[in-house]
């Protein structure tokens, strides 16, 4: 095998062996494993793009109900990014509780309530931007700009690969199209390009970009090509045996042999059982979709991706993120609901819980949980006043991400925000995006502060110089 | 439940430190030097951990640790420290913790045990400091490393025997010397057919083609090599190549990135600039400076105006400049970033420097403080990145730069003869074009089906007006090809009345119900009221309406009440509009748009308004009262008498200009004057620079003062704070192009090298300081900036980049061979010592073209536009690049790479895969990985099996036979021939599965990507 299961040293060791890169300035800090035996091996990232809102989904807000309609008032001035300081507006959704830690979700994410008992969840994030852009890349890649790799960049790179038939990082974005940023947010950038995030389209002609040749037929015997390749390729090696390189690159063509059989498998679902797919509330049976968004086709789509992401990670991939919403197009096919919160949240929010409940019940059924983190996150949150009498303006000063499996401690809400859902309780200490990411590598036997690479002079790390791992959501 | 935690973690550590104080209360230390070593310690912890925050500037928690006193004194909590008593210190509370996480430092990594430890020693010591000593925030300034050195010219070292006969220039000596001490014998050289492939790629980063090879390695002539160096620096597809590898360094792209991703279509005049100033070879300091200040330093030129495109080639934040105004939070912040990017290229590209962690704490290892860094910023505290017009023709250039020097001579002394506010009413007045230049056209009535239906609108007040006139504006709409004075009644009257519903108390003003007006197109329709009768209410009552298309309606532009005879006078809107019925459509049609005061020109009544302004407003009283009407007529006499002055030679000058051929755009750095969020800094001075506490804009402290990085010894790091903002620049780039600074020269002759050798003397090229990679042939370095910068007996003309190219292309270094040496690679695996030449793998770009050149489609067509290998879905709001969409038998696209599109969020999926820059980062070295998406790429991108097939097609058109065929398609993409195993393979596999499918297995091998 050419990438040690297990990830560590001999991954990267074995990774720039195959890749042979100039990628960093040449320092890799060797020694950044925590030490203690990773309690996950692998993520499922769900990014809800432009923005979910927090008080319509996991982050209740009974005080809003009781000051519906009244004059908006947060006690300081503050700048919404549009208009959106109308009158307080209560969730349209109303609000059960479920589970033996009673944790009250918005119907709207009713089907997560059979898992809240596995959910940590955190309600006092904080951005620090309330650009869709830079708060978008602060979630994807830690930094508010353009120019770092993005997180599961960073985890490929410190575990390596499980499958050398499969890429390591697969994104699944949103069949619609990219979120803000685009591709950017899964880029390697000064990782070797073998952390890149590949991309998969499981409902498209060509799910995997050049996979194969337009036209298969005409394009000949693959084998036979690649054979006739790898002969010329020994012949010019013979006398060049010193160079790595040239062995490297040969190595490649036959791995992108292995890939071409082993996408194609790990990506056809109709290999899956039908109570598999009835879980997953894909046995509707319906192939065409109204022209206006609906629950049904966001179910389709999300939870087909979480079908997907589960035979992934069954086949090695170490790190897959879905994405829900594309840009900012219109009709809004995003969770960036300042017209309308009704509109866009509900068939949206349905669509992903659908997929994120059936992908936590598949995952714990066949024992994969426990070692499987799921982290639902978006660039920020919404306000709890009004945006044009039935949306929310942006809410970078608070807003909800949820994590489970993998070592995470179920039933749990950690770190409140204040009454309306508009900033934490406790104002002085919020969650931010690099205590997270802190806690999904502790959790993968990493120590944040030591994963890094030299780059343009500064040791580069996923966290920045920040970020604590959260004790209090670890199991 | 924290709460709870945090009381018993402070139990704990109290215990803890107690325990500790018992400890180290019998290690007391009375010796003196002891104790300075001690305090020397801590105060390097408190320096780099601490006192960014807590200092007597800006004192979180009230808390200075810069001197003992502020110590002792401590801040909200109490003592900081308590001499002598661990026990009693706060600070140690705060530093220390259970569970790894203590309270400080916030946001950032804890101290490490040691460290707590020296400080914990340190107050059990009786927390020994000098006397009025104040520890300072930043490090001081540590000019001793390689890189900060002065430059100065080493001699070259003498060699003997065997090494001596294998230097032919003065690199050779300094390589041999180090060949020498490694017990490296001199090498062999590659042969011809290595070295002339070596050289086109290098050079021009295309192969050469089978007839140049053959005729090079016939050529007998002694020079043959050197001839072939001199060919190919001479070639304009040289520029085409090293333009490429300053573009990496600079984030070129031809989108925006970030959000949305729009396009930004005049990048490309800056791609130009820099192969144009390869292909001249500039010297290199105007190249520079051109860059940073090229607008100020030479405006007159074309490469002076398009050069700062260097500034804002990087990425720029759409939203956060078009939707977020600068006066918000998250509007400063994205306006933060452009300038960090700005700085920090600026600094990267030209003096090799990492600049940009100081935005949020001084360089930990390198002289740049947070002032140095904010003073970079106050550089460019005026600038946007933005499009920007230009002439292409240096001579247009020159024309326009004379003639608007004139013109703001004459406006100078138009502007004292009339005073400033009728200046710039007059300006306003010339300024205003023709015909809508908004989409809010004005108001529509309902539509009829009959033109007598009656229409009426009308405006009210709170408070009764008096009024001398009112102006119309007739509307313009292409709607039916109508144009001008669209909607404009036919027969109207008007009325005013204190009834709001003038069912009584109506006095008719005007009254155009018995016959039919002419339209009057775009002349304002003006409607005197002599006896100016005061109303609440005035009513506009259309009697015959405008014909549409089979319907008809009316419609105007703006409606203006005049009160006084004044040019500008204060516009004044009605309290209510009320009408029997309007169309709603906005923006183009909606009642506020009357008073909007937009409304489409014509030409003649912007004339008239400019007249107007070259009258005193008592000459208008004047000529009034004479009962003098304003009539084109008149207003013609009037201007006759200002015909002869300067209006005439205004307008004749503005003539002049606008008779010039039409500028280009080029999207460069500038001061920017734009409308809405995005407003730019044009009239309004730079933008306020201050040190932001951790980068913070939240957070600002003292205002910065413009300068640069203290790195010249024995200079001010300042530029004084008199200066304009031009002039900033200009410091930065008279700064930047000293002769004594000690970075930027040893910076371009490694970058040079690095692009010939694969790898820099320093293997760091962006990065020269103490995080970055060392020199390894120091001297050499040195020797090559000196005589870069100052030119001698190997580079003629001083700081000629092609005179650098040919020293170096000549040595003998660079034309080894590449071959492995067993014995030399187990003292140096990697080859720093250059005992071998290292292998090249093309880059992308290479890969791309010479399948363009081998296959016969390359279009050499130099400069412009950009191709696009893509096509474009919703262009109008985040444009959707698909790439998979696009025939790559286009011929458009089959020009060089570096004319492509590039866009920055997602490049084309086989130049990504092939490791091609990344336009977010400033790429000094590219990547160089094999992965599998690149193996996939190159077997089953569109453009391989299109290059594929279009080779196979030449080899057909070339030879009848296969046999032919295949033996030149091979030398086309290897330089030689098959051998007879290859031979066979190839011909066999080309019967079965085509000559087109052979021809994809030659793009796919490692011979067409490596060269020896």
């Amino acid at each position: 095998m050419l990438f040690n299961s297990g990830g560590g040293l001999g991954g990267l060791a074995l990774a720039s062996m195959l890749s042979n890169t100039c990628f960093a300035d040449e320092s890799v800090q060797a020694d950044y494993k925590t030490g203690a035996a990773p309690k996950a091996k692998r993520v499922i990232q769900l990014f809800m793009a432009g923005a979910a809102s927090q008080i319509d989904t996991f982050d209740h807000k009974p005080e809003l109900e009781k000051i519906d309609g009244q004059k908006s008032d947060f006690g300081e001035k503050i700048e919404a990014f549009q208009d959106g300081l109308g009158p307080w507006m209560k969730s349209p959704w109303s609000f059960k509780k479920y589970g033996q830690c009673g944790k009250s979700i918005s119907e709207i994410v009713s089907p997560l309530g059979d898992c809240v008992d596995d959910i940590a969840f955190v309600h006092n994030m904080v951005s620090t931007s309330g650009v869709h852009s830079q708060a978008t890349y602060l979630q994807a890649t830690g930094f508010d700009r353009p120019g770092f790799p993005g997180m599961g960049a960073w985890i490929s790179y410190g575990l390596g690969s499980e499958n050398e038939n499969l890429p390591t990082f697969v994104v699944l974005p949103d069949h619609r199209g990219f979120a803000s940023n685009g591709p950017k947010n899964w880029e390697s950038a000064f990782l070797p390009a073998t952390n890149q995030g590949t991309m998969i389209w499981p409902n498209k002609s060509e799910p995997i970009t050049d996979l194969f040749a337009g036209d298969r037929k005409a394009a000949g015997n693959n084998a036979q090509r690649l054979k006739l390749l790898e002969t010329l390729n020994r012949t010019h090696q013979a006398s060049r045996q010193a160079d790595d390189r040239l062995e490297a690159r040969i190595r490649s063509y036959e791995l992108a042999a292995k890939m071409q059989l082993a996408a194609p498998e790990a990506l056809d679902i109709s290999q899956e059982p039908a109570h598999i797919l009835k879980l997953y509330g894909l046995d509707h049976g319906k192939t065409s979709f109204p022209k206006e968004i609906n629950p049904l086709e966001e179910t389709e789509y999300f939870s087909k991706k979480c079908l997907v992401a589960r035979r992934l990670i069954e086949r090695g991939v170490r790190f897959v993120q879905i994405w829900s919403g594309n840009d900012n197009g219109f009709p809004r096919r995003n969770w960036d609901s300042h017209e309308d919160i009704k509109r866009d949240h509900e068939p949206l929010a349905i669509g992903m819980a659908t997929g994120a409940a059936a992908l936590i019940k598949d995952l714990k059924q066949r024992g994969l949980l426990e070692d499987t983190i799921i982290l639902w996150t978006t660039e920020f949150g919404r306000l709890p006043s009004s945006q044009a009498g039935k949306g929310r303006d942006h809410n970078p000063f608070v807003f909800t991400n949820w994590l489970c499996g993998g070592g995470i401690a179920g039933g749990t809400s950690f770190g409140p925000s204040d009454q309306w859902g508009y900033k934490p309780l406790d104002r002085e200490h919020p969650t931010k995006v690099y205590d997270i990411h802190a806690t999904v590598l502790h959790l993968l036997g990493i120590d944040h502060r030591k994963l890094t690479v030299r780059n343009n002079g500064i040791d580069r790390r996923l966290t920045d110089v920040h970020g604590h791992v959260i004790n209090e959501i670890i199991a | 439940m924290i709460n709870f935690r945090r009381t018993l973690f402070f139990t704990l550590s109290v215990l803890f430190a107690m325990a500790q104080f018992a400890i180290y209360g019998q290690d007391k230390s009375d010796d003196l030097d002891q104790q300075k070593k001690s305090y020397e310690a801590v105060a390097e912890i408190f320096r780099t951990r601490c006192l960014s925050c807590h200092n007597s500037e800006h004192t979180d928690g009230e808390l200075s640790l810069q001197t003992l006193a502020a110590i002792k004194k401590g801040g909200w909590s109490g003592p900081a420290v308590v001499p002598g008593s661990v026990f009693d210190s706060y600070l140690v509370d705060m530093i220390t913790s259970e569970d790894g996480k203590p309270a400080m430092p916030q946001d950032a990594d804890p101290l490490t045990d040691q460290q707590v430890n020296t400080i914990k020693k340190w107050i059990a010591d009786g927390a020994y400091w000098p006397e009025n000593e104040t520890l300072s925030l930043a490090p001081p300034i540590d000019l001793d490393w390689w890189s900060l050195k002065p430059l100065q010219r080493p001699s070259v070292p003498e060699l003997a025997g065997e090494s001596n006969k294998w230097v032919s220039n003065p690199i050779d000596a300094f390589i041999a010397k180090k060949h020498e001490e490694m017990g490296f014998a001199a090498t062999y050289p590659a042969s011809k057919l290595q070295l002339i492939r070596r050289l086109y790629f290098d050079l021009v980063g295309l192969p050469p083609s089978p007839d140049e090879i053959e005729s090079f390695i016939n050529d007998d002539d002694p020079k043959a090599y050197e001839n072939l160096v001199e060919k190919l620096l001479a070639s304009p597809q040289y520029g085409e190549r090293w333009a490429r590898h300053w573009l990496d360094l600079v984030q070129y792209a031809d989108t925006h990135g970030y959000d949305k991703d729009k396009m930004r279509n005049n990048a490309w005049p800056y791609r130009d600039y820099v192969i144009e100033s390869f292909n001249q070879d500039k010297p290199y300091s105007r190249f520079v400076r051109e860059q940073i200040a090229g607008d100020v330093l030479f405006p007159e030129t074309a490469h002076g105006q398009v050069a700062t495109g260097f500034l804002s080639a990087g990425p720029w934040d759409f939203i956060g400049h078009v939707e977020v105004p600068e006066s918000k939070i998250d509007g400063q912040i994205a306006r933060l970033l452009d300038r960090d990017d700005m700085v920090s290229t600026t600094m990267n590209t030209f003096v090799s420097t990492t600049v940009q962690c100081a935005r949020c704490h001084h360089h930990k290892f390198d002289p740049v403080h947070q002032e140095h860094y904010y003073a970079l910023h106050a550089v460019f505290a005026d600038l946007d990145r933005a499009d920007n017009a230009y002439d292409a023709d240096p001579a247009v250039a020159k024309k326009r730069f004379e003639l608007e020097e004139n013109l703001a001579k004459i406006k100078a002394k138009l502007e004292e003869a009339i005073g400033p506010k009728r200046f710039k009413q007059l300006e306003t007045a010339m300024n205003q074009k023709s015909g809508n230049h908004v989409p809010e056209f004005g108001w529509h009535s309902d539509i009829a089906m009959t033109p007598d239906t009656p229409s009426w609108i009308q405006f009210g007040f709170h408070d009764p007006q008096r009024i001398k006139a009112m102006v119309l504006y007739p509307a313009f709409d292409d709607f039916n090809n109508i144009g001008a004075g669209f909607g404009f009644p036919v027969r109207f009257k008007v009325e005013v009345s204190n009834d709001p519903d003038f069912t009584n108390d109506i006095k008719i003003v005007f009254d155009q119900t018995n016959d039919d007006l002419k339209n009057p197109g775009l002349k304002p329709f003006r409607i005197n009221f002599p006896s100016a009768p005061e109303f609440k209410f005035i009513r506009i009552t259309v009697t015959k309406r405008s014909s549409r298309k089979d319907d008809y309606n009316v419609a105007f532009a703006e409606v203006k009440f005049i009160h006084k005879e004044e040019v500008a006078e204060a516009p004044v809107a009605p309290d209510l509009i009320t009408s029997s019925g309007s169309i709603e459509a906005p923006p183009r049609w909606q009642e506020k748009n009357l008073f909007d005061q937009h409304f489409p020109r014509s030409r003649s009544g912007n004339e008239r308004q400019a007249i107007m302004c070259l009258l005193t407003p008592e000459a208008i009283e004047k000529l009034e009262s004479r009962g003098i009407e304003f009539s084109d007529e008149n207003l013609k006499q009037i201007a006759a008498h200002f015909e002869d002055g300067l209006y005439k030679t205004l307008k004749q000058t503005i003539k002049s200009l606008e008779a010039l051929p039409k500028q280009q755009q080029v999207y460069s750095a500038t001061v920017h004057n734009g409308n809405g969020n995005f407003r730019g800094r044009a009239g309004l001075g730079p933008r306020e620079i201050r040190v932001l506490k951790r980068g913070n804009v939240r957070t600002p402290g003292e205002i910065a003062q413009p300068g640069t990085i203290p790195v010249i010894a024995g200079r001010v790091w300042e530029f004084g704070n008199t200066k304009t903002l031009g002039e900033r620049r200009v410091s930065l780039a008279d700064w930047t192009t000293r002769k004594d600074n000690p970075l930027t020269w040893r910076s371009i002759v490694n970058r040079v090298w690095h692009y010939h050798f694969g790898k820099g003397i320093v293997n760091t090229p962006n990065d020269f300081g103490r995080m970055g990679a060392q020199p390894t042939h120091p001297e050499l370095l040195d020797w090559l900036a000196v005589e870069f910068r100052d030119g001698g007996d190997w580079i003629k003309n001083r700081q000629s980049i092609k005179d650098l190219h040919r020293l170096i292309v000549n040595s003998s270094v660079y034309k080894q061979a590449s071959a492995d040496n067993a014995e030399y690679s187990a003292k140096d695996k990697n080859n720093q010592y250059l005992w071998r030449m290292n292998r090249r793998q093309l880059d992308a770009e290479s890969i791309r073209d010479s399948m363009l050149v081998v296959s016969g489609k390359l279009d050499k067509k130099m400069y412009g536009a950009p191709f696009k290998n893509f096509v474009v879905e919703k262009p109008e709001h985040s444009p959707h690049y698909r790439y998979g969409k696009y025939d790559p038998n286009n011929p458009e696209s089959h020009r060089r790479s570096i004319y492509r599109f590039v866009v920055r969020s997602q490049q084309q999926p086989l130049m990504n895969s092939l490791n091609c820059a990344d336009p977010n980062q400033r790429v000094a070295v590219r990547n160089q990985s094999n992965t599998v998406t690149q193996s996939l790429a190159m077997l089953n991108n569109k453009f391989v099996l299109a290059m594929s097939n279009h080779l196979a097609q030449r080899l057909k058109n070339e030879h009848d036979e296969l046999s032919k065929q295949i033996t030149l398609g091979f030398t086309l993409v290897t330089g030689r021939g098959p051998i007879q195993s290859e031979f066979v393979a190839l011909h066999a596999y080309a019967l079965e599965n085509g000559l087109e499918d052979a021809c994809r297995v030659l793009f796919n091998l490692n011979e067409f990507a490596f060269v020896d």
